[in-house]
């Protein structure tokens, strides 16, 4: 599941970095809104429709809500889905409009300064986050509703098989979009803005829309997430795990391939889980073995920039040729 | 009284945040790479005063420490980014080579603090060190050499840069750093004395935050927006005016959340975001910031006279 969640984080970002060339540090800030939504929405709508007693605050009294929502929803399969797709939807909407208004500024400033932008950016949702105690439950988090509760024993499979179906259309959407007439221009954009403007292209315009196809991709990631934890705990959304790794993630893959950053996804995925499996071989640690996780990260990190800042599966250059062949062979037919 | 606790706090954190943002913007414009692990390189020097707190010395006498250490991380990673430079690397590489150290640092800073939970029964993860600090003149110690420290190191680097053949060579590789290398200066001993030195200033700036501030291994993130936005405000790339930016956003925040405290009793939970605010506001309505807008002035003052 881990896999599915980051495979979602990274082809966004190689959208927006691989393709696109906009350097975008604050991956976490969609992705803590689609969980934050996911964390207030589903489960204070499923309170109004069911009547649940007035008394009780989703936030304050979240376990007890919880435990009646979980009664309520194992009898009423087709409640569930609607609250899910409420969920994406909402988030769908609302993190296109925050990547519109959140493009607006940053597209004004330089590419390392818009990196940093969109770092502090999501910094400070973080903080609104752990802040909004009735919101998010504070630094304490609070319990989701697990829309496959009605499958009784098979809601974590049920949950599972939704989590891949996601992961499966948007990897499908992004493909088709890189392979589009759009990616192509995306790449001009990315090796020269000036010659894709010269040519009556709206680069800014692009660039905003892209942020905001990101920020929505990113956002269901969040919720994905949110749901698949079955809690949420904005202080948990921190830079290392949602903008860092994702980073390395498409760094060792190689950036502006798709395949490559699934490749890297899974490969760093699979390292961080045999790192916690393998917790007690490093017993001996005065301090706990999680510590160790950002020093392999940077490791890593600064042996890929070192040795291979190209990825394992580097972007292959298309001939033109092939593209003049295509449209000979169509004129032909 | 609460005003001017208030005033007081405003004060050091000002002092703090303009020596932070000065080095940060120095750092930028050196290497013209913004250095992503330079708020966790000022605030991993914070555990220097708590250590020796711990060893029965006074945390002041830690400053000198603090400077040769943030110096010391600084200068490394400024040679791990002039290699990666020379091998071609793109901004993009360079800025997640920062994070390399950055991440090194959060890590180790993690570590002690656990450690010295563990093993010394001390609550490292959060503290602070104001009940150590002295008196003077019925005001604290701390707003008398965070002051000191924030006058005598802007003073002291106006005067390198602007007295001395090192600050001129300095200058001629930031304006251009192949003309400056091919009239003799040696740009890479220039470069990395300055990232000494601007580590330096965040090592002595951390050092002196825990002693009024509470500190956790998670301020180093938080302060780096507000670090980010006094640059902003201040203007990305001048020096002075980064300075400005500090001492504005240290005021707004405290007054601003102080002010609407009686509102809103829970704003100061949202401070950094405040500075953040003020960040996109400057760029929406005053992107070239303060430094930029005074430049046009003089340059209109210019025009007409």
């Amino acid at each position: 599941m881990l896999f599915c969640i980051y495979a979602i984080i990274t082809l966004s970002l190689n959208l927006q970095h691989g393709y696109t060339g906009i350097f975008n540090l604050g991956l976490y800030l969609p992705i803590l809104v689609g969980a934050i939504i996911t964390a207030s929405v589903p489960g204070r709508l499923a309170m109004l429709i069911y009547g649940i007693d007035s008394e009780l605050d989703f936030s304050y009294n979240n376990p007890t809500v919880i435990d009646i929502l979980r009664s309520k929803l194992a009898n009423d399969p087709l409640m569930s889905i609607i609250l899910l797709l409420i969920t994406m939807l909402i988030t769908i909407i609302v993190c296109y409009v925050l990547g519109y208004l959140t493009a607006h500024p940053a597209l004004r400033l330089p590419a390392d300064y818009l990196a940093l932008f969109m770092l502090c950016l999501s910094e400070s949702m973080r903080v609104i986050g752990m802040q909004t105690t009735w919101l998010t439950g504070g630094v304490f988090g609070i319990q989701v509703i697990n829309p496959f509760w009605w499958l009784g024993r098979y809601s974590y499979q049920g949950l599972s098989i939704f989590v891949v179906s996601t992961t499966l259309c948007i990897c499908f959407i992004v493909s088709k979009i890189c392979a589009s007439p759009l990616g192509r221009l995306l790449k001009a954009i990315r090796e020269n803005e000036l010659v894709a403007e010269s040519v009556g292209k709206d680069t800014n315009g692009i660039k905003k829309q892209i942020i905001s196809l990101a920020f929505i991709i990113l956002g269901l990631a969040g919720v994905l997430h949110a749901f698949w934890m079955g809690a949420v705990i904005a202080g948990g959304y921190t830079r290392v795990d949602f903008s860092y790794w994702p980073w390395l993630m498409m760094i060792v893959g190689g950036a502006g391939n798709n395949i490559g950053v699934l490749f890297g996804a899974l490969i760093l995925v699979l390292i961080r889980r045999v790192m916690i499996v393998s917790k007690h071989v490093f017993f001996f640690l005065p301090f706990s073995v999680v510590w160790l996780e950002p020093i392999l990260l940077a490791i890593m990190l600064g042996t890929t920039l070192m040795f291979r800042p190209e990825g394992i599966l580097p972007e292959r250059p298309r001939s033109i040729m092939n593209y003049m062949k295509k449209i000979l062979k169509s004129q032909q037919q | 009284m609460i005003l001017l606790q208030i005033f007081l706090t405003a004060l050091i954190y000002s002092f703090i945040l303009s020596l932070l943002a000065m080095g940060f913007t120095l750092q930028y414009i050196t290497l013209n790479v913004p250095n992503l692990a330079y708020s966790s390189i000022a605030f991993f020097c914070t555990y220097l005063p708590l250590t020796f707190l711990i060893l029965k010395l006074s945390p002041y006498m830690s400053l000198p420490f603090a400077f040769l250490l943030g110096g010391a991380i600084s200068f490394l990673l400024f040679k791990f980014l002039k290699l990666l430079k020379e091998k071609g690397m793109s901004l993009v590489g360079l800025m997640m080579a920062t994070i390399v150290f950055d991440l090194i640092i959060y890590a180790c800073m993690n570590i002690y603090a656990e450690y010295l939970s563990r093993n010394l029964q001390i609550y490292a993860a959060s503290f602070s060190l104001t009940a150590y600090d002295f008196e003077l003149l019925g005001l604290p110690g701390i707003m008398f050499v965070s002051a000191g420290a924030c006058f005598s190191l802007i003073m002291l680097f106006t005067l390198l840069l602007m007295k001395t053949r090192f600050g001129i060579a300095m200058r001629a590789a930031v304006e251009n750093y192949n003309l400056a290398s091919t009239q003799g200066v040696n740009v890479d001993r220039v470069l990395s004395v300055a990232w000494f030195f601007v580590g330096g200033i965040a090592g002595v700036s951390g050092a002196l935050y825990p002693l009024w501030f509470s500190m956790d291994p998670w301020v180093g993130a938080r302060m780096f927006v507000t670090i980010f936005a006094a640059c902003v405000v201040g203007g990305i790339r001048s020096i002075y005016g980064s300075i400005l930016g500090g001492v504005l956003i240290a005021f707004s925040e405290i007054f601003v959340c102080f002010f609407l405290s009686f509102s809103f009793t829970w704003i100061w939970s949202y401070r950094a975001v405040i500075s953040m605010i003020a960040a996109v506001i400057s760029i929406i309505g005053m992107p070239q910031g303060i430094a930029g807008y005074i430049s046009k002035i003089r340059e209109r003052g210019l025009i007409k006279a």
